[in-house]
């Protein structure tokens, strides 16, 4: 019996001495992301994306502050995919392991939870991953957001099938019953009404859906031109899947945000092809930037050469939240947190992101997100004409 | 005619599920213990699977003859290293057991496969089998029939083998069993060992369909509890059973009343199937 | 009997004096502990005293959280949606526990599991009500500064677990607390004896959903934006039971000492192993389930 609370002892005393690090010279920004739970995929490419732009800041010898450089950490805390321990973590990395900037959690829903608290101790904050216009009409004056507003992804799809594909008039929309994947729906089913296309088809499917094949029979025997589907990697990989199962054809398969990711593409294989998406960046995009990273075409290099794959959207607007700070660190001169807030609203400057430029809200509103459509297993872009790689293919099956 | 593909996808989809429940039904019948563990060892399967497709080609269906002993091995020892020590504990103290070793092995899979979601696709695939306008997905099909007959070997093994009998004997009366002069320890690790096997071959089969992910397996979890309790607790033709009535009651209430309604509904009609008929919906009590 | 008063009474007065000496961080964690407080001892209820193992924890605080919500959203007060937050719940566990608590053992256990699920996809389907899987926002009460903010719900939450645990004190003096014990020793018996055993199963229900319903509406308001798989997580149910079985089911500190001492851990793990922590949380329940069973085993149904 006693040998057993020595044993517990040992290992919380263990417990206590691990980690308790302080540096002097060192820009620390914390980063709570979802690594274990249900979003964990998505905290292996915010990841990439932090440290990808830490380790290049730091090869150059830091971040330019006044006269001398600062090198970057990022202190990442795992909030096991649950908004309650994000705003937890956040609330963590300013007071425990006083971080001097923050970027939000995954999601517009967390990002918007956490927003309170880096209000409240006045840290300028980073979203990454948020959309959704109601994260930043709080008021609040430390979130600044790299996405435009969801309907800056429906409306250019919607025009472009309206020119191109005079024929489509059926609409069906099948959306994940979650914050991004339905408001961003709702906005597609806007767009298409908006354009004087007939919504036949609008449902919810609960998150954690095992089977789709219902839904898609349904929507199979209202014969629509355009399906339209929003949800999670896994979602899309199996709704695909059994769309292919059921023999379903249309002139146009849209699926948000899935397709920008290579995990996607693997995953549905040939039933890929033709598919077509909006993110808020795309590899194909070419800026000349100002920033650590200079131009697209480097960043992508860079990626490449670190991680053997392509950067999506998501990898990159991580990344891009990294180099908004140091711009704005280099700018002030200073990490005075409230400095640095001035020098993020006001700052009107190119990236390998695009441009950059906060509206009066926080979120971003300088960019253009680009369409895309896999084709031959690659995403290519169809929209803005400046960087289009090719034209759109009608016909799915 | 939309009825009848709702019907065919309920009855593909419930070969599934009975595939996932069976094993964890055997477990919970004979042992008294919820295995949380379950629909994590699904996942390895299905990681078994993946990678002896990507890397040496093997065939899923194919893997299951690997995937089957080796979890066979895996669950016999848990089960005589450390769940055996607590056999005898109230429910809720070996549910907790097993919730915290699931929890060591999603955090070991994390590590091992990081998070990134899987799929095996099979090239070329095995296409649609057409019945007029309905269609049926071959892979699916086959995945089904497979269960299915995984599922009957299971239920022959149990009733016509020594050991199978030793099993059923447990489950009905602990004591009497022993008296009888079978090793109750033995015959737990036989069984724990049973369902693990059945749970690590099913794997290869959802893999074909389902993209795999470490986490996923709380959801095959969630099934199963639902599959058991509507077909009875401890019988393989009651996992059968609350399998394919699971599909097919999804399947409609999806149609009926919308996709995002269509769990709610099973779990309802779980809730009413307690109620009424708390043995399940075969109503036999003992193990067959 | 003197000396539990008194200790009861400085264990109070040291809660009530935490919000002078802390950062509001560590206030965080205070109020986070209060409320798994609450949850464990109304837990204590049904699964501790009874001898039910009861999973609809979930279920109370989520219906809890979002009948406050809502009620706010229609202009109610706050206090006064907490306490119809309350009254929701209680109604809700009687009516529930007329039904469920027929059945028995792990039939039981899966039974209430289920509710949650079903209350969260209600919940997400009701867009119109709740926000669905939106979310839904609550009103952010007008205070002076936000770390006034943060000591305000530590000393609702605070209010809750005085509540809970007063009523866990009464219970245990009642003829009521003598009649789960019986129950859970054997119902058959109880009932026999002339113990009106539905009555009484399904007043420990309604104790140990009540106050997790207003805990839930506390909650709500506190973090003031809720989302149905945040709130409806079927961990609340089981960190509840793995926190009482730790601290020693159906006692009066047990469930408090669980929900500090399992709280703490977590916490510990967390912050100190970024990538293996839920790793180290499962081996550590899986040690104390194996090495510290007299701490645990004091929970047995159906034996004396």
């Amino acid at each position: 019996m006693t040998k057993t609370p020595r044993l517990l002892f040992t290992l919380v005393a263990g417990m206590l001495a691990a980690g308790t690090a302080t540096a002097q010279d060192v820009i620390r920004i914390g980063a709570p992301l979802p690594m274990t739970g249900p979003l964990s995929p998505e905290a292996v490419k915010q990841q990439r994306g932090y440290d990808l732009w830490a380790e290049l800041a730091n090869k150059a010898g830091g971040v330019k502050v006044g006269g001398k450089r600062m090198k970057v950490e990022i202190v990442y805390v795992d909030y096991q995919s649950n908004t309650p321990r994000a705003v937890q973590a956040a609330e963590k990395l300013i007071t425990q392991d006083k971080v001097n900037f923050l970027f939000s959690p995954f999601g517009s829903g967390a990002a918007k939870a956490a927003s309170s608290v880096s209000e409240k101790y006045q840290v300028p904050t980073i979203a990454a991953t948020a959309s959704s216009a109601q994260v930043y009409d709080q008021g609040y004056k430390y979130l600044f957001g790299t996405f435009t507003p969801n309907d800056t992804l429906t409306e250019p799809l919607s025009d472009m099938v309206r020119k191109q594909a005079a024929g489509v008039q059926r609409v069906a929309i099948l959306a994940r019953n979650d914050l991004f994947p339905l408001a961003i729906a709702q906005e597609m089913e806007k767009s298409a009404k908006k354009r004087g296309m007939n919504v036949v088809y609008f449902e919810k499917y609960a998150i954690g859906t095992l089977d789709h094949a219902s839904a898609l029979s349904q929507i199979k025997s209202q014969a629509p031109h355009w399906i339209f589907a929003t949800g999670y990697t896994n979602d899309l990989i199996l709704m695909r899947k059994q769309m292919g199962d059921l023999k379903i054809e249309a002139h146009v398969v849209t699926m948000i945000a899935a397709p920008a990711y290579q995990e996607w593409i693997d995953g549905t294989g040939k039933l890929a092809e033709n598919v077509t998406s909006a993110a808020w960046w795309h590899p194909a995009v070419r800026y000349k930037g100002k920033d650590v990273f200079g131009t697209t075409e480097n960043y992508v290099k860079l990626y490449q050469a670190k991680y053997k794959a392509i950067p999506d959207y998501a990898e990159a607007s991580a990344s891009a939240a990294g180099a908004i700070f140091q711009l704005a660190i280099e700018k002030a001169g200073t990490i005075d947190r409230q400095m640095v807030r001035d020098a993020i609203a006001s700052l009107n400057e190119m990236t390998f992101w695009g441009p950059v430029k906060f509206g009066p809200t926080g979120q971003i509103n300088s960019l253009e997100p680009p369409v895309f459509q896999i084709q031959k297993g690659k995403p290519l872009v169809l929209h803005p004409q400046a960087i289009r790689q090719g034209a759109l293919q009608l016909g799915i099956k | 005619m939309l009825t009848f593909q709702i019907l065919a996808n309920g009855l593909v989809l419930g070969g599934l599920y009975a595939c996932i429940a069976s094993g964890f039904s055997l477990v919970w019948g004979v042992l008294n213990v919820i295995n949380i563990l379950h629909g994590s060892f699904i996942v390895l399967g299905g990681y078994l699977a993946f990678y002896a497709h990507a890397e040496l080609g093997v065939h899923p269906f194919l893997s299951i003859l690997i995937a089957a002993p080796l979890f066979y091995a895996a669950g016999y020892a848990l089960q005589g290293a450390l769940i055996n020590r607590m056999i005898a504990a109230p429910v809720l103290l070996t549910l907790s057991l097993t919730f915290g070793l699931d929890l060591m092995l999603q955090n070991g899979m994390l590590l091992a496969f990081t998070a990134d979601f899987r799929k095996l696709i099979l090239d070329p695939p095995l296409g649609v089998l057409a019945l007029g306008p309905v269609v049926i997905p071959v892979d699916r099909l086959a995945a089904m029939l497979l269960a299915l007959a995984l599922t009957g070997l299971l239920y022959l093994l149990l009733s016509r083998s020594r050991i199978g009998r030793a099993v059923v004997a447990v489950r009905m009366d602990r004591e009497a069993a022993a008296l009888m002069g079978v090793s109750v320890k033995r015959i737990n690790a036989v069984t724990f060992g049973l369902g693990a096997m059945m749970a690590g071959a099913s794997g290869p089969l959802l893999a074909t369909i389902y993209p795999i992910s470490p986490l996923a397996g709380t959801v095959y979890l969630g099934k199963a509890f639902v599959i058991c309790v509507l077909g009875g607790l401890g019988s393989v033709p009651g996992a059968m059973v609350g399998g394919i009535a699971l599909g097919i009651v999804e399947s409609f209430g999806a149609l009926w009343f919308g996709p995002e309604h269509a769990t709610t509904l099973s779990f309802l009609l779980l809730i009413v199937v307690l109620l009424v008929r708390p043995t399940g919906l075969l109503g036999r009590k003992g193990y067959e | 009997m003197k000396q539990g008063v008194l200790t009861g009474l400085a264990l109070l007065a040291i809660l009530c004096a935490l919000p002078l000496g802390v950062d509001s961080y560590w206030l965080r964690l205070g109020t986070t502990m209060l409320m798994y407080g609450v949850l464990a001892m109304s837990w204590n209820f049904i699964g501790g005293m009874a001898g039910y193992p009861s999973f609809a924890s979930a279920a109370f605080f989520g219906l809890g959280a979002y009948a406050g919500a809502v009620a706010q959203k229609f202009g109610l007060s706050m206090f006064i949606a907490w306490s119809l937050a309350g009254v929701v719940a209680a109604m809700f566990a009687a009516a529930l526990g007329f039904a469920l608590l027929r059945l028995r053992g792990h039939y039981f256990a899966i039974a209430s599991l289920v509710v949650a699920e079903v209350l969260r996809e209600i919940v997400n389907s009701a867009t119109d009500l709740t926000g669905g899987g939106k979310g839904l926002n609550l009103p952010v009460p007008q205070m002076a500064s936000i770390d006034d903010q943060a000591r305000f719900f530590y000393y609702a939450m605070l209010g809750v677990a005085v509540l809970a645990f007063s009523a866990v004190f009464a219970t245990q003096r009642s003829r009521l607390g003598f009649g789960l014990r019986c129950i859970r020793q054997n119902e058959s018996a109880a009932d026999m004896l002339g113990v009106n055993v539905t009555l009484y199963k399904v007043n420990a229900f309604i104790l140990s959903g009540v106050f997790v319903g207003i805990a839930g509406a506390v909650y709500a308001s506190w973090v003031h934006y809720i989302e149905p798989p945040d709130v409806f997580d079927v961990l609340y149910s089981v960190k509840a039971i793995v926190m009482v079985l730790l601290g020693g089911a159906g006692t009066l500190y047990g469930p408090l000492v669980g929900a500090v001492l399992f709280l703490s851990l977590e916490e510990l793990v967390w912050r100190n192993y970024i990538s293996v922590h839920t790793g180290m949380l499962g081996l550590l329940i899986v040690l104390l389930v194996l090495f510290l069973p007299k701490g645990i085993l004091a929970f047995r149904p159906g034996r004396a």
